[in-house]
């Protein structure tokens, strides 16, 4: 009854939002609320226009609960979908950003070059344009990459195509000291899609190659090694399902007209 | 008393009273849609939690048990082309398209489950009490290098004999991998597989022993 007193229409309206929708309630029934609201009206009713804002903060902090619990689902809901998009992320992070975190390695999958990229299978003796080769034309015949370790250096044209299957090739320089290449021997033996053979004419100690992607390193304890390994290890494969087996397995380099047998009937040295 | 109070100024009143129910209205969509998200989001999640982990009995099985089929795979090849016992060719047919059929299975369920073909850890690292099974990084059962040169370099019936004594030996290897994988782990299709690898090499094993038994007699 008193709030209509204070004539002004925009104050009765603000009170009664009040009133409708929280406090207002049971103070109405003690009959006092409506004395403490008018109270409050009569001290803003000094600046009328303004002072209305207030009750609105008012009519706000009844709706927390709702808000309360809307936002609690909504966080909850927010850190669920946040997980979830982290743990897919994680699970499924392709194995070229995992070669990229390892600094080092060279990507020339990314040059484009056709040198490289050249995937036709061409008798005889090749030329390659890095030293191991990544990739390019290669023999018929792969390198049999059932964990083997050639003691003595390897046809490029076999070790290419043995890449092309998603083997990795570990090569180390000629003359490299028995106990250094044991430890390389170790990341070998076992292991298919792994094959390792010493490498006339290398510039550091050891390379590590698949298909279009290389590291080079002077310590075979090199921790990057193992982390080429696992992250590219079948996965570089360009042709997934493809076998390691059924290689060639004798060294050497090629000569015309070798090569284009499996060599599985030929003695293996 | 409310509706006294409202009574006076009819307009603001009738403005005001369906308020209410419409913010009831937009925190029935914000639930709904947070049910929504909620649900796409456990959608997201779950399977995560459904498919076996990257150090799973499951993972460690499928990852040890390729590259153990692989090798036999090489051995079987190997016979095929050199063998000139009927016999064993189609033996070694048998078991060369078998498991390189098998190896694809278990390379598209890691592939399915996110998971790494190849792991960081050493081979039969799922199976409790496989210390000492690995020697030089191969798994029970597994030729030696120099086994599988010797292998390469015989013919007739010496390499008949020799290709018989190491896949008896690699069968034995591989089904107590098998057997173990089952008895370990929940998945369905991996104790499928690993059923039907016990089972197939079991019967190959007979099969090899009436072979080797011809091959040494004749």
């Amino acid at each position: 009854m008193s709030m209509s007193t204070p004539g002004p229409e925009r104050v009765p309206s603000t009170v009664k939002v009040g009133k409708t929708t929280g406090q207002g309630k049971p103070p109405a029934g003690k009959s006092g609320g409506n004395q403490t609201a008018a109270d409050r009206q009569g001290n803003k009713a000094g600046k009328k226009g303004r002072k209305p804002v207030t009750p609105v903060k008012v009519s706000g902090g009844r709706n927390w609960g709702p808000i309360a619990v809307a936002g609690a689902v909504i966080l909850i809901a927010a850190g669920i979908i946040g997980y979830g998009v982290y743990a897919s992320v994680q699970g499924s992070r392709d194995w070229t950003d995992k070669l990229a975190d390892i600094s080092g390695v060279v990507n020339y999958r990314a040059e484009k070059n056709p040198k490289i990229d050249d995937r036709t299978h061409k008798d005889g003796a090749q030329t390659y344009v890095t030293n191991p080769p990544v990739g390019g034309a290669h023999n018929q015949s792969w390198q049999n990459c059932m964990g083997d370790v050639y003691t003595e250096p390897i046809a490029n044209e076999h070790a290419v195509h043995s890449l092309e299957h998603g083997a990795v090739w570990i090569t180390y320089k000629q003359g490299l000291a028995a106990d250094q290449v044991d430890v390389l021997k170790k990341k070998v033996e076992g292991k298919d899609y792994m094959l390792m053979s010493p490498y006339a004419g290398l510039d550091k100690n050891v390379s590590v190659q698949v298909w279009g992607y290389q590291l080079k390193t002077d310590d075979v304890n090199d921790s990057r090694i193992d982390d080429f390994i696992s992250a590219a290890r079948i996965k570089a494969s360009m042709e997934p399902g493809a076998a390691c087996s059924s290689g060639n397995t004798t060294t050497g380099p090629i000569t015309a007209g070798a090569g284009n047998g499996t060599g599985m009937d030929t003695a293996g040295s | 008393m409310i509706q006294d109070v409202t009574s006076p100024d009819a307009a603001p009143a009738s403005g005001e009273a369906p308020a209410p129910r419409r913010r009831f209205g937009y925190a029935a969509v914000a639930v709904l849609l947070a049910g929504i998200v909620l649900g796409a989001a456990i959608g997201l999640v779950i399977p995560h939690f459904r498919t076996p982990a990257d150090d799973s009995v499951e993972a460690g099985f499928l990852r040890d048990m390729s590259s153990h089929h692989a090798q036999a795979v090489e051995m079987a090849m190997i016979a095929h082309a050199g063998s000139d016992t009927p016999g064993i060719v189609t033996l070694a047919a048998d078991i060369a398209t078998t498991q390189q059929a098998q190896i694809g299975y278990m390379q598209a369920w890691l592939r399915d489950w996110d998971l790494s073909p190849t792991s960081d850890q050493q081979p039969m690292a799922w199976m409790p009490d496989s210390a000492g099974s690995v020697v030089n990084g191969l798994m029970p059962g597994m030729a030696t290098p120099e086994q599988l040169a010797s292998l390469r370099k015989a013919t007739g019936k010496e390499q008949d004999i020799q290709f018989l004594t190491l896949m008896r030996a690699h069968h034995l290897g591989g089904i107590h991998m098998a057997q173990e994988a089952e008895k370990l782990s929940g998945n369905e299709d991996v104790d499928w597989l690993a059923d039907s690898m016990v089972a197939a090499q079991q019967g190959e094993i007979q099969l090899i022993d009436d072979l080797l038994k011809q091959a040494q007699a004749g």
